[in-house]
């Protein structure tokens, strides 16, 4: 079965990005993809917003969240997601470079639902983007929905 | 003595506070003194404090010894001063009883009235206690002593006079002694106790007079002692003092200076994690990039491909894949130089046979023969131990891979007393003992990358922490002849 439901994906970085997109296009799921550039537009998203004011509403299936990131970094956002009521159900994946343990230990403290060390090696990466493409946005089921509860 | 002994003490004490050595004498001209500040020189701070209090001690030692002494010269003297007067006060009572019974002896011969003899019988009478008392008082004397007995003779010939004379009396009557009665019977003796109980008197009254003088010299002279001695007592516990305020100033400032260094290093330290934090983020994204897009390449280009061209893209990624891992084994390195040390006890049999299982994947394909010890408990953090381990198998295995039959032996020297020795050994390519002391550097290396693969960090990693728990490491082996890596822990094990 197919979700209509987003991915969000937080990822400054535009060749991650990219790499992160040419992942999901090979899985076919590259247009549920909403890219943010920054831990502000994630929020924005989330809570229907700036220029996503107009977007449908309704949660994301899953946010792919980068830890260092430009005004808002990625636990701020997560922190944020899970203190709210209507996001708190969202699943996050934290998906970054860092093994620090500190990182791990905090982001799961907060309430991360998995933490994934970007490898190095593309193929590696590939597989790993994929995987959780198709896990959360396809074949997880997400928490019911909830309609936007700011507008 | 006492003085004495403090007064050489002393001034090294003082001057060695101010820390100056007397320069330009050779040993031959040193004076004794300056010998001696050289010798105190030479003590630690606890030696100097011991010597000072034990100076203090025997100080103490000495004045109470001489002050006892002088004190019991002072009671034995009052002693004697008693009994001196006990003595004059008995001559004085002898000298009365005699002269009293002369007296009243002569009118009892002129009047031949009976009643004037009570005297002498009372002096017949009291005369064995007297003189009793009298030999007692006089024994330790000697010219005393003999006075005391021409006194004994002297009252003997007077009653023994005045008793003939009573006899005369009674036998031819009053008139017989008639010209005696003028004079008296014992008169000259009588002359002679008081001439020899004045001498006696006289002796004592000049030997208690003696008595005083001594006791008050010999008071003025504790006074003086305890005087001088307590001085000189403060003078060296005030250097004692001195000397320990001194220490423990020094101490403190040391401590002080400790502690603001160990903030640097803190400070320097965070630093560091803050570099190796944004290393690990940062330097690997690019890696990944570089990796991606060559990819991303290859796969657009697929088919206008050459051999050459792949080539070149497989080096590319190859090179990026070696400076991630290079990077990964980096952070480990770092981490285990500044992470938290667990201490408890770790058993080595489970800690291999967790890594052989967890290195099954390498295994596969391998043909190895195995031989494991059973080995001993050890006190570690269990999870720096086992990266130890993992390391030092990983390159068994890896040096052994061109062996047909690779075998490796995991083992425990002889017991020591304060060592646990392990030890891992293989028969693989082995290595130059020249080249020993570069194996546990970070990024040495003795084989070509394309001999063997690695970053040249594992070694380093080892030995990192085995030091870190204060143990240590070292390696035999020859060119082709296999390699033995041993791992020393201490008994207790120690945390640094």
């Amino acid at each position: 079965m197919t979700q209509a439901k987003p991915i969000v994906l937080a990822e400054d970085n535009p060749r991650d990005a990219e790499l992160a997109m040419a992942a999901m296009e090979e899985e076919h799921i590259s247009d549920k993809v909403v890219l943010c550039h920054d831990g502000a537009e994630v929020l924005d998203y989330l809570y229907c917003r700036g220029q996503f004011g107009a977007r449908l509403k309704g949660n994301p299936a899953v946010v792919f969240l980068d830890l260092k990131m430009p005004k808002v970094n990625g636990l701020e956002v997560l922190r944020t997601i899970k203190a709210d009521a209507n996001l708190r159900a969202i699943p996050v994946v934290m998906l970054t470079s860092s093994r620090e343990e500190r990182d791990l230990a905090e982001s799961y403290t907060l309430g991360a639902n998995a933490y994934v060390v970007k490898p190095v090696e593309f193929q590696q990466f590939l597989s790993a983007v994929k995987e959780l493409g198709v896990f959360w946005g396809v074949i997880n089921e997400p928490p019911p929905e909830r309609a936007c509860s700011h507008q | 003595m006492e003085s004495a002994t403090n007064h050489q003490a002393n001034p090294p004490f003082l001057r060695g506070e101010a820390g100056t050595v007397p320069s330009g004498l050779t040993p031959e001209t040193l004076t004794p003194f300056q010998r001696l500040f050289k010798w105190f020189q030479t003590l630690t701070i606890e030696q100097r404090v011991l010597a000072g209090f034990s100076l203090v001690f025997v100080g103490i030692l000495i004045i109470s010894a001489i002050s006892y002494h002088n004190t019991n010269g002072l009671l034995r003297n009052s002693g004697l001063d008693s009994r001196s007067h006990e003595l004059i006060q008995l001559l004085g009572t002898i000298e009365t009883a005699m002269s009293e019974a002369e007296g009243m002896h002569r009118r009892y011969l002129v009047t031949g009235e009976r009643a004037y003899l009570e005297a002498y019988k009372r002096v017949i009478d009291q005369k064995p206690t007297l003189t009793a008392y009298l030999d007692e008082l006089t024994q330790d004397v000697p010219d005393q002593r003999q006075r005391a007995d021409v006194l004994h003779r002297l009252i003997e010939r007077q009653l023994g006079v005045e008793s003939k004379a009573i006899m005369q009396i009674q036998e031819r009557g009053i008139q017989s002694v008639r010209t005696m009665a003028l004079d008296g019977a014992g008169r000259r003796e009588l002359e002679g106790i008081h001439q020899i109980i004045n001498e006696m008197d006289v002796s004592e009254r000049q030997a208690v007079a003696q008595r005083v003088i001594a006791s008050a010299a010999s008071t003025r002279h504790t006074i003086m002692l305890l005087a001088i001695g307590g001085g000189l007592q403060l003078m060296l516990l005030a250097s004692v003092y001195y000397l320990i305020r001194h220490d423990i100033t020094e101490r403190r400032r040391v401590a002080g200076e400790l502690q603001r260094r160990g903030e640097l290093l803190e400070e320097a330290n965070k630093e560091l994690e803050a570099f190796s934090y944004s290393v690990s983020h940062d330097l690997r994204a690019p890696l990944r990039h570089i990796d991606g897009y060559a990819a991303l390449l290859r796969k657009t280009v697929d088919h206008s491909l050459n051999e050459k061209a792949a080539r070149y893209l497989q080096t590319i990624s190859g090179a990026a894949k070696q400076m991630g891992q290079l990077i990964d084994d980096l952070l480990v390195f770092s981490r285990m130089g500044r992470q938290e040390m667990l201490q408890m006890t770790v058993n080595m049999d489970q800690l291999i046979k967790s890594i052989l299982s967890d290195l099954r994947l390498d295994l596969h394909g391998r043909q190895i023969s195995w031989t494991l010890a059973s080995l001993p408990e050890v006190k570690g953090d269990p999870s720096m131990l086992r990266q130890v381990f993992m390391n030092l198998l990983t390159n068994a295995l890896k040096f052994t891979s061109t062996r047909a039959t690779a075998s490796i032996e995991i083992g425990v020297e002889p017991a020591s007393s304060d060592e646990i020795v392990l030890y891992v050994r293989d028969n693989g390519v082995g290595f130059d003992m020249q080249y020993a002391p570069k194996l546990f550097g970070v990024f040495q290396r003795l084989h070509r990358a394309d001999e063997f693969e690695g970053t040249g960090i594992g070694l380093a990693n080892v030995r990192r922490i085995i030091h870190r728990h204060g143990g240590r490491t070292w390696a035999e082996g020859a060119l082709g002849k296999g390699a033995t890596f041993y791992v020393a822990l201490s008994r207790e094990g120690t945390q640094r």
